[in-house]
C-alpha cells in the first residue's frame, strides 16, 4: 500500500528531514566531498581557458616557442593531476560518508526494532521486519547519489557560468537564456517520470505476484485444467509490463539525453552564428574563445541530463525512506517499569489478581483471572488452544501490557520491578526451542558472562551433558541455523540448560514438552524435576500426565478459569479436567 | 565472450528489421557527430584565413542544426528499437518459462523452490535483457563511434598527430579491465558481508521472544553493530578501487590532451595542420573515451548474460517424468476405479510410502480413507490423479489404464480439494468459478450453498466480490476449505476427492456439507481422506492406512466390531468432542 502512494510536498520534506538528520555526524566527509566537487568543477571550467589562452596567445599569432609549449603542457598536466587526486578524494569521501550514514541509520533502526513490543513481531511478518532493517536502508544509499548528482550539476553550471561571464558576458547571457527551458524540461520530466515509473513499478509488482502465486498454485491450476487460461492471463500482465517499460523508454528518449544533446547543438549553432556574424561585420574574434564556448556547450548541459536521469532513483528512495522513518516513529515499545521502579524478586511468590487483558483493546482474551503460587510451589495451567494460557505468560513476562487487575510478585506490582531484573529472575522455556548459529556452549551461555565450568554444570543439571559429550567437539560442536542437526528433544534440553544457568527464582514452562514424543519426554523428565526443585514453577502443559503432581491446577476456557484445585480434587469433581484426563489416558494407551 | 550472441541469434533473426534500423541509426549518429567537429574546425579556419562568407556560415552552421535534429530523431528511433527489443526478449522468455512451468510435474516443483524459480524468471531474464539492449548498443556504439572517430582523426585531421597522441588510450582498456576485476573481487566480499548482516537480523527477528526472555536486546544490538561495521569495512575496500575509476579516465584523457597540445603546436608550426583542425581534434578526443570504457563493460554484460541463458535453458529442458502415450484418450475418466499398487516410493525418498494397497470403487460409491499423518493418504490421491508414474502396479479407470488417458482427461474427470487450501488472490466469486469463469452468479451461489459457505460470504461487506489473500479479508481456515470445496464442486466432475479437506470445519458444518454431497452426488464417486471418523462414517467402504499399508477395511459398523485402530480412534474422538463441548 505504501508503494503506490504519491507523496505530497509536505510528506516529502518530512521524509527528507528525517533522512538528513542521519547525515549530521558525518558532516566532515560530506563537506570535504562538496568542497572537492567545487574544486573539480572549477578546474573543469578553467582547463578550456588554459587551452584558449594558449591558442590565442601563441598559436594564432604564430608565436611558438618550445619553452612556452613545455611550460604550457606542464601547467595543464599539473591541473590534470590535481584533478585526479581531488576527484578520487571527493568520490571516496562521499561514498564512505553515505555508507556510514546508512550504517548508523541501520543501527538505529535495529535498536528500535529490538526494543519494540512483542505485538509488533506478532503482527509483522519476519520478512518485512528484516527488509526494513537491511533492504530499505540499502535503497537509501542509492538515494544519496541523487543529491550528489544534483549538487554536481549545480556546481558545474555555476562554475561554467562564472567562466563564461569572465570570457564574454553577452555570450554567457545567451547560455543563461537556456536555463528556463531546462527548468521547464525538469518540471515536465519530473511530472511524467513519477507517473510512468510508478506505473512500471506497479506492473512489475503485479507480474511478480502473478508469477509467484501461479508457481505456488500450479498444482491447483493443473488439476483444474486451467493452464491455458492462466497462461493467457500471465501474458496479459507480462504485456502490461512491456507496455509500461516501452513508455518509459519513449519518455526517456524524448526528454532525456537526446533532448539534452539537441539543446547542446542548438547552443553550438547560436555560438557559431554569433561569432561568424561578428567576424563578417569585421570585428575581431578570438579563436580561443570560440573553442572555449564550443566545449562549454557540452559540459554545461551534460550534467543536467544526469540530474534528470537520477529522478527515478529519487522516487524509490522516498518510498524506502518513508518506511524507515515511520518505523522509527513507532511508539509501541515493549512495556517497561516506571522510572522509580526498584523492586526485586527474592522469594518467588506470585499473585495474579483479577487480571483482564486484551490484544486489541476490544476482545478480552483474559477475564478476571486470579492465580496464586507460594514460593517453591508448582502450579499448572491447562485448557484448549486459545483458552488464554499463553496470554497469561505474555503478561507475566511483560511481553504485553495489561489493562485491568494486577500481578504481584513477592508482594510488589510487576510495574514496580525493572523489566531487566524481572526477566533475570524469571526463566521461561518456550515450546519451540530456538537455536542460534554458533556452538553448543554459545547456545547455553548466550551473551551471559558464565565460565565453561558453569555452562557444563548447567547442562549436567538438566541431563543434557550425556548427549553433548557424545557430539564431535563436545561443547564446541557446531550449531547451524535453526539447530537443524539436533532432535527436538535435544534442543529442548539445551534450552533448559540455558534457563537453569541463570538460576531463576521463578520457572515458566510454556508447553515445553509439547513437541517431544512420550519416550523422549521420559528422558528429560529427570532434568525437569531437577529444575523445579526450590523454584516457583508455572507449567503450561498439553499433556496432563506431566502435571499430576502440581500443587494447584487451573483449567481455562475462553479466558476464564473454570476449575481449580489439585489433580485428585479435580478428578473427583468429574468436570472438564476429568474428561480431558480420561481422553489422554485413552490416547496414551492406544 | 560472444557465445551468448550466437545463442540469441533466433531472437536477432526474429527482430532483424528493428535491429538493423537501430544499428544503422546508431552508426549514422556516430558519423554525424564525427562530422560536427570538422564543420566547427572549418568555420574557425575560414575565420582565421578571413575567407568566411555569409553563405558559408549559413550553410555550415545550418548543417549542424540539421544534423542535430536528425540525430534527435534517430536517437529516439534507436533507443525505442533497441530497448524495446530487449524488453520484448525478456517477455518472450518469461512467457516461455511460465508456459514451461505449467507443464511440469510435481517432481519439478519439489526440486525447485518458488524462490529459485522466481529468481530465474527475474534476475536471469534481466541479464538477458541487458545483452539484447545495452549490450548490443555498447558493441555497436564502441565499434561505430570508435572507428568513425579514429578514422576522422586519422584521415581528416592528421594521421601523424593521431598516432602520436592516442598512445595512452590502450592503457584505458587495460585500466578498465584491471579495475573491473579488482572491484568484482571486493564487491563479492561486500555482498557476503551484507548477507551475513541480513542473516543475523533474520535470526534475531526469528528468535525475538528468546532474546527478550533473556533480556539480551542490547547484546544483539552490539552484535549487529559489528555486522554493520563489517559491511562498512568491506564497502570501504570497494570504494577504494571504485573511486579510482573516474580519475584514471580523466588522467588518461588529460594525458592525450597534453600530448595533443604538444604535438599539435609542433605540427601547426610546420604547417602540417591548421588551428581549426586542432580544435576539431580536441572534440574527437573527448568522444573517444566512452567507447573504450564500454569495451570493458560489454565483456562483463555478455559473460553474465551467457551464464543466465544457460541456467534458463537448463530449466526449459527439464522434461516431465510422466510417460508419454501415443494417441491418449481425451474423454474424461469415468466409471469404476481399480487401484492396485504393489509399491511406490517418492523419487527423492528411500522408503516406500505405499505398499500392497488395493481397492475397487464402484462408480457412484464413496470410499473413506483414514489413518495417521504420513500413513499415505495424500500419496494415494496423487497416484489417482497421476502426479507420478513410476509405481509398481496399475491404476484403472473403467478397465482402462490411467496412463492411457491424457492429463487433461484425468483432470477434467476429477474435482479435487487439496489438504492445504490454496486460493488465488482474486475475488471469492472468481475462486469458486475457477474452472469456468463463465458461470453465472446463481450457479456460483449454488455451489457455495452446497459447501455451506454462502452465508459466510454474504456476511462480508463486499460479498462475492471480497478479495482473497494478503490485501483482502482474512478468511478462517474453515472458510478457505469450504471455498475450495465449492471450487471443486463447480467442476461437475464425476470423481470428487477430498484430501482432509474438512479439518478446520466444525463438526456440525461438516455433517451439513457431507449430507449435501450425498444428495447431489448420489450417482457419482467420492473419495474422502480424513482424520475424523465422522467424515466417512457413511462411506460404502473405509480403508485404514498405516505406514503405507491397508490394515483394516470394511464399513463403519464392521470396523467397530473389529476392535482395532478404527474403533479406538472412533472412541477417542467421541471423548474429544465431549471435552470440547464440556463446560458449556
Amino acid at each position: 500500500m505504501e508503494q503506490k502512494k504519491n507523496f505530497t510536498l509536505r510528506e516529502q520534506l518530512r521524509i527528507l528531514a528525517g533522512l538528513f538528520s542521519f547525515t549530521k555526524p558525518f558532516w566532515l566527509p560530506f563537506l570535504a566531498a562538496i568542497i572537492g566537487m567545487a574544486i573539480v568543477s572549477s578546474i573543469n571550467a578553467y582547463l578550456p581557458v588554459v587551452i584558449q589562452r594558449y591558442i590565442d596567445e601563441y598559436l594564432t599569432v604564430n608565436n611558438v616557442a618550445l619553452g612556452a609549449t613545455i611550460r604550457m603542457s606542464l601547467f595543464y598536466l599539473s591541473f590534470v593531476v590535481v584533478k585526479m587526486i581531488v576527484v578520487y578524494v571527493k568520490d571516496y569521501c562521499f561514498k564512505i560518508a553515505s555508507e556510514k550514514t546508512v550504517a548508523s541509520m541501520r543501527n538505529q533502526v535495529y535498536h528500535k526494532v529490538v526494543h519494540l513490543g512483542m505485538r509488533y513481531f506478532d503482527q509483522t511478518p519476519n520478512g518485512s521486519v528484516v527488509s526494513r532493517v537491511t533492504n530499505d536502508t540499502e535503497t537509501i544509499k542509492e538515494f544519496w547519489n541523487v543529491f550528489l548528482t544534483f549538487l554536481d550539476g549545480f556546481l558545474n553550471a555555476i562554475t561554467i557560468g562564472v567562466a563564461m561571464f569572465s570570457l564574454n558576458t553577452n555570450l554567457a547571457w545567451l547560455f543563461m537564456a537556456f536555463v528556463p527551458f531546462i527548468i521547464v524540461l525538469i518540471y515536465i520530466y519530473q511530472k511524467y517520470s513519477t507517473l510512468i515509473y510508478g506505473r512500471m513499478r506497479e506492473a512489475l509488482g503485479h507480474l511478480n505476484a502473478k508469477l509467484s502465486e501461479s508457481i505456488m498454485g500450479m498444482n491447483i491450476i493443473q488439476h483444474f485444467n486451467q493452464e491455458e487460461r492462466v497462461k493467457s492471463e500471465f501474458d496479459d500482465v507480462n504485456q502490461q509490463y512491456v507496455a509500461a517499460r516501452n513508455n518509459m523508454f519513449k519518455m526517456n528518449a524524448l526528454l532525456l539525453m537526446p533532448a539534452i544533446n539537441l539543446i547542446e547543438a542548438i547552443a553550438l549553432f547560436i555560438v557559431l552564428w554569433i561569432f561568424g556574424l561578428r567576424h563578417l561585420e569585421g570585428l575581431a574574434v578570438d579563436i580561443g574563445i570560440v573553442y572555449a564556448f564550443t566545449s562549454y556547450a557540452k559540459s554545461f548541459f551534460h550534467p543536467i541530463g544526469n540530474m534528470l536521469d537520477s529522478l527515478s532513483v529519487f522516487q524509490d528512495g522516498l518510498v524506502s525512506g518513508a518506511r524507515v522513518v515511520s518505523l522509527l516513529d513507532r511508539d509501541d515499545m515493549a512495556p517497561s517499569a516506571g522510572l522509580n521502579a526498584n523492586g526485586s524478586i527474592t522469594e518467588g511468590k506470585i499473585a495474579i489478581q483479577d487480571l483482564s487483558f486484551s490484544y486489541d483493546q476490544e476482545k478480552e482474551i483474559l477475564q478476571n483471572i486470579t492465580i496464586s503460587a507460594e514460593p517453591g510451589q508448582t502450579i499448572a495451567l491447562v485448557g484448549q488452544t486459545g483458552s488464554g494460557k499463553s496470554s497469561i505468560i505474555n503478561v507475566l513476562m511483560r511481553f504485553y501490557e495489561f489493562s485491568k487487575g494486577d500481578v504481584l510478585i513477592d508482594g510488589q506490582s510487576i510495574h514496580d520491578i525493572p523489566v531487566e531484573k524481572l526477566r533475570e529472575r524469571m526463566g521461561l522455556v518456550l515450546q519451540d526451542s530456538f537455536m542460534f548459529y554458533g556452538d553448543i556452549a554459545d547456545n547455553i551461555r548466550l551473551h551471559g558472562d558464565y565460565s565453561d565450568e558453569e555452562v557444563r554444570q548447567a547442562a549436567e543439571f538438566v541431563n543434557a551433558d550425556s548427549f553433548i559429550e557424545e557430539l564431535e567437539g563436545g561443547y564446541h560442536a557446531k550449531v547451524i541455523e535453526g539447530g537443524a542437526t539436533f532432535s527436538t528433544g535435544e534442543k529442548q534440553l539445551l534450552s533448559f540448560a540455558r534457563t537453569i544457568l541463570r538460576d531463576p527464582k521463578i520457572l515458566i514452562l510454556d508447553e515445553a514438552t509439547a513437541n517431544i514424543d512420550t519416550e523422549t519426554e521420559k528422558k528429560i523428565q529427570k532434568g525437569l524435576e531437577n529444575m523445579r526443585r526450590g523454584r516457583t514453577t508455572i507449567i503450561i502443559a498439553h499433556r496432563l500426565s506431566t502435571i499430576r503432581d502440581a500443587d494447584k491446577i487451573y483449567v481455562l476456557r475462553h479466558g476464564k478459569i473454570i476449575e481449580e484445585g489439585n489433580h485428585e480434587s479435580l478428578i473427583d469433581r468429574q468436570g472438564v479436567y476429568h474428561d480431558m484426563y480420561q481422553l489422554q489416558t485413552f490416547q496414551e494407551n492406544s | 565472450m560472444f557465445a551468448i550472441l550466437k545463442k540469441l541469434s533466433w531472437f536477432f533473426k526474429l527482430r532483424w528489421k528493428s535491429y538493423l534500423f537501430g544499428i544503422v541509426a546508431l552508426m549514422i549518429c556516430a558519423l554525424l557527430s564525427a562530422i560536427t567537429p570538422l564543420i566547427i574546425g572549418g568555420i574557425i579556419d575560414q575565420m582565421i584565413a578571413d575567407t568566411l562568407t555569409w553563405q558559408d556560415l549559413a550553410i555550415q552552421s545550418g548543417l549542424i542544426l540539421i544534423f542535430a535534429i536528425t540525430m534527435y530523431v534517430l536517437r529516439y528511433g534507436w533507443r525505442t528499437a533497441l530497448f524495446g527489443n530487449s524488453t520484448l526478449l525478456e517477455s518472450i522468455m518469461r512467457n516461455r518459462l511460465f508456459s514451461h512451468f505449467t507443464k511440469m510435474d510435481s517432481q519439478f516443483f519439489n526440486e525447485y523452490r518458488t524462490g529459485d524459480l522466481m529468481a530465474h524468471a527475474t534476475n536471469d531474464l534481466a541479464a538477458l535483457r541487458f545483452v539484447a539492449g545495452g549490450g548490443i548498443l555498447s558493441i555497436t556504439d564502441s565499434i561505430s563511434i570508435g572507428s568513425v572517430t579514429l578514422f576522422s582523426m586519422f584521415f581528416l585531421v592528421d594521421w601523424q598527430l593521431t598516432l602520436t597522441t592516442i598512445l595512452p588510450f590502450p592503457l584505458l582498456i587495460f585500466a578498465a579491465r584491471y579495475l573491473g576485476k579488482a572491484i568484482n573481487k571486493r564487491y563479492r566480499k561486500s555482498l557476503e558481508s551484507f548477507s551475513q548482516m541480513n542473516n543475523q537480523v533474520q535470526e534475531s527477528v526469528g528468535g525475538m521472544k528468546v532474546i527478550k526472555t533473556f533480556g539480551e536486546e542490547e547484546n544483539h544490538y552490539a552484535d549487529f553493530i559489528k555486522d554493520t561495521d563489517n559491511v562498512v569495512a568491506k564497502n570501504r575496500e570497494v570504494y577504494k578501487v571504485d573511486s579510482a575509476y573516474t580519475p584514471v579516465i580523466e588522467g588518461i584523457t588529460g594525458l592525450t590532451y597534453v600530448l595533443t597540445l604538444f604535438f599539435g603546436t609542433y605540427f601547426i608550426s610546420t604547417g602540417r595542420i591548421t588551428i581549426g583542425e586542432l580544435i576539431a581534434y580536441f572534440s574527437y578526443l573527448s568522444m573517444m573515451a566512452w567507447p573504450l570504457l564500454a569495451v570493458g563493460r560489454v565483456a562483463n554484460t555478455l559473460e553474465r548474460g551467457n551464464a543466465s541463458y544457460n541456467r534458463v535453458t537448463t530449466l526449459l529442458s527439464y522434461a516431465s517424468h510422466l510417460e508419454k502415450t501415443e494417441n491418449p484418450i481425451q474423454t474424461p475418466i469415468t466409471g469404476d476405479i481399480d487401484f492396485e499398487i504393489q509399491e511406490f516410493t517418492y523419487p527423492e525418498g528411500k522408503n516406500p510410502v505405499l505398499q500392497e494397497t488395493k481397492f475397487h470403487l464402484d462408480s457412484g460409491n464413496t470410499l473413506g480413507v483414514v489413518g495417521h499423518t504420513g500413513a499415505g493418504k495424500s500419496t494415494l490421491f496423487k497416484l489417482l490423479m497421476r502426479d507420478y508414474d513410476h509405481y509398481q502396479g496399475k491404476i484403472m479407470y473403467n478397465q482402462t489404464n490411467l496412463k492411457k488417458y491424457s492429463l487433461d482427461a484425468i483432470s477434467k474427470g476429477i474435482g479435487y480439494v487439496p489438504q492445504d487450501t490454496f486460493l488465488f488472490s482474486t475475488t471469492i466469486r472468481e475462486n469458486i468459478r475457477f474452472v469456468n469463469p463463465d458461470l453465472s452468479q446463481e450457479e456460483v451461489e449454488y455451489f457455495a450453498q452446497l459447501a455451506d459457505i454462502h452465508e459466510d460470504i454474504t456476511q462480508f461487506p463486499e460479498g462475492y466480490d471480497t478479495k482473497v489473500g494478503e490485501r483482502g479479508v482474512s478468511l478462517s481456515g474453515g472458510q478457505k476449505q469450504r471455498i475450495a470445496i465449492a471450487r471443486a464442486l463447480a467442476t461437475n466432475a464425476e470423481f470428487l476427492i477430498l484430501d482432509d479437506a474438512l479439518s478446520a470445519v466444525d463438526a456440525q458444518t461438516e455433517s451439513q456439507i457431507l449430507a449435501n454431497l450425498r444428495t447431489i452426488r448420489e450417482n457419482e464417486s467420492t473419495i474422502i481422506a480424513t482424520h475424523r471418523i465422522s467424515s466417512i462414517m457413511h462411506a460404502d467402504e473405509i480403508i485404514v492406512l498405516d505406514k503405507g499399508r491397508i490394515v483394516e477395511r470394511g464399513r463403519h459398523a464392521e470396523l467397530l466390531q473389529n476392535d482395532g485402530w478404527y474403533r479406538r480412534m472412533y472412541e477417542e474422538q467421541q471423548l474429544q468432542q465431549k471435552v470440547e463441548e464440556g463446560g458449556e
